[in-house]
């Protein structure tokens, strides 16, 4: 049927297939009457049309079946898409890689990405964030939310971002680095770990290294916002971030002093698009998370990922310590605004205790406690 | 008539293992295949465009038609008993005698298919997969993967687009 030698019957026959198929989703999907008419327009354009249209059809019939005999999990497969996705191509200004015979793979890249630091801080060009700009095409993500429409985007590091309405940002990540910048609106970000992989949030003029972290950014036209709800959170002027990543590289250790600020929980900082910063002051907690939702609705979800939604709005964030609790799924609805009630609700599982520390909230196995106390 | 249209949909999505393996088995049998389809392109054809615009679920006017011919085709060999209707019956009387047969056919195919999936790149694998087998929605597969929902539609498109073409080498 298919002729391998004839390259453009082949191409042709595609086009029709990947079209069949677009219009056979299209057709679960509450077409509007407009693309029904178009769809009855490219049917009756030719014969293969409609061939292929049943082609697919009948392979649908046959799609889940299929689908269920791939033993990978999702994680699995998500991985598999992680890592073929490929890394910013940062080594863009450099002429050649060095021709190093033992480096190879990631190590190899590694030392071009060397490389190309090192040539940045000799050609001066401190505007180096810019040449990770969308426009350069180094975007791996960019998630958006419209008038109204409120956001929890999960990223594949684990960490968890929330997007109020009519907010952008771009995340990009590589091998070495994760980067998220704040295009626009305001965002809370609780921070997956991955102490291989630091993070950091640009917005506008200046650059936010998360320690571990849960914190809001919100952008405005007279200066950004940056609120720290648990953790820490480094913050950086744009280019000097740059100049501490490539000392890291050369084994010089990151001084505090490179850093223009240093928040913990509960503090707040305004941000100047100029790259100036204010004063640290108190936060408001519940105004800087006010565009949050006021519920935590959640079905059939994990203890841990429910927690992870409540940290986005408290000082002494929660954590599961008890692997076997923090797995359970659960459904409800709770206030927000009171992690108390959630706290209240763990601990009435059987073998569950809750350990106050002065920065967080721990949720432990009973036993664990016991062992500690007879230690 | 238009639920009726619905309900031919519906079943063809269903049973459309069993309608294909008509075809099939028919083939000498691949010319009543291609027959059919040049024949539904060719009503498709004649709907005067004053009535196209009355057509408003296009998909389900073409299942039926295509089971109409199909129906046709076998009164006119007389394999089929006079007076039946609908596609249920079609199907009924021409999977009934070879439904054994039918299920060894479904089975290759599916395993094939199977195949095709693992083969795939990454990311289609990763949405057919996460779509069919796990039945997750394009939104949740794109936070997932971190891609935008309309790029996970796309690499379904792609998907299938790949997996129908190499699985027609096989035909």
């Amino acid at each position: 049927m298919n002729k391998p030698g004839n390259f453009e019957t082949r191409r042709r026959a595609r086009r029709i297939t990947e079209q069949a198929a677009a219009w056979y989703l299209e057709q679960q999907d509450n077409p509007s009457q407009r693309q029904q008419a178009a769809f009855l327009t490219w049917l009756r354009a030719s014969p293969a049309h409609v061939a292929e249209y049943l082609a697919i059809a009948q392979m649908h019939g046959d799609m889940k079946a299929a689908a269920a005999i791939d033993t990978m999990s999702m994680m699995e497969l998500a991985e598999q898409v992680r890592r073929e996705t490929p890394v910013v191509a940062f080594p863009r200004v450099m002429p050649q890689a060095p021709d190093n015979k033992q480096a190879a793979g990631s190590r190899r890249y590694t030392v071009w990405r060397f490389a190309a630091a090192a040539a940045l801080i000799v050609l001066g060009l401190f505007g180096a964030w810019r040449l990770w700009n969308p426009a350069e095409g180094a975007v791996q993500q960019r998630y958006a939310t419209g008038q109204g429409d409120v956001r929890e985007v999960n990223l594949p590091d684990g960490s968890l971002v929330h997007l109020a309405q009519n907010s952008v940002i771009d995340v990009h990540f590589d091998a070495l680095a994760r980067r998220i910048d704040v295009v626009r609106g305001n965002a809370l970000f609780d921070v997956g770990k991955d102490p291989k992989r630091p993070m950091f949030v640009g917005v506008g003029g200046h650059v936010l290294q998360d320690i571990g972290t849960v914190f809001d950014v919100q952008r405005g036209a007279d200066g950004d916002t940056l609120t720290v709800i648990s953790g820490r959170v480094r913050v950086w002027k744009a280019s000097d971030v740059w100049i501490g990543k490539i000392r890291a590289y050369v084994g010089d250790s990151q001084t505090s002093s490179d850093a223009v600020a240093d928040l913990v929980a509960g503090q707040e900082l305004r941000l100047s698009a100029a790259g100036t910063t204010g004063s640290i002051r108190a936060a408001t907690i519940a105004k800087a998370t006010e565009w949050m939702p006021t519920d935590i609705r959640f079905q059939h979800e994990t203890i841990g990922q429910v927690a992870r939604r409540f940290n986005a709005y408290t000082t002494t964030p929660l954590v599961i310590e008890d692997p076997q609790l923090a797995g359970l799924r659960i459904s409800g609805v709770f206030h927000a605004d009171n992690p108390e009630s959630f706290v209240a609700y763990l601990a009435t599982f059987p073998g569950v205790s809750v350990v106050r520390d002065r920065d967080r909230v721990r949720i432990v196995a009973a036993s664990e406690v016991g062992r500690t106390a007879h230690r | 008539m238009h639920d009726r249209h619905k309900g031919w949909s519906a079943l063809f999505a269903e049973k459309s293992a069993t309608l294909s393996n008509y075809f099939l088995r028919r083939v000498s049998h691949r010319w009543d295949a291609q027959d059919l389809v040049q024949e539904v392109y060719l009503r498709l054809l004649r709907i005067e465009p004053s009535d196209a615009a009355n057509i408003r679920n296009p998909e389900a006017y073409l299942f039926t038609v295509a089971a109409n011919l199909v129906k046709e085709h076998a009164v006119m060999r007389q394999q089929l008993p006079l007076g039946s209707d609908g596609l249920e019956e079609v199907l009924e009387q021409w999977s009934t005698p070879c439904e054994a047969a039918a299920g060894v056919d479904r089975e290759l195919r599916r395993q094939r298919l199977g195949t095709l999936i693992k083969k795939l790149s990454p990311k289609c694998r990763a949405v057919l997969v996460m779509h069919y087998r796990d039945e997750l929605s394009y939104r949740e597969i794109a936070e997932k993967l971190a891609i935008s929902p309309n790029m996970v539609k796309k690499y379904i498109v792609k998907g299938l687009a790949a997996c129908r073409q190499r699985m027609a080498d096989y035909e």
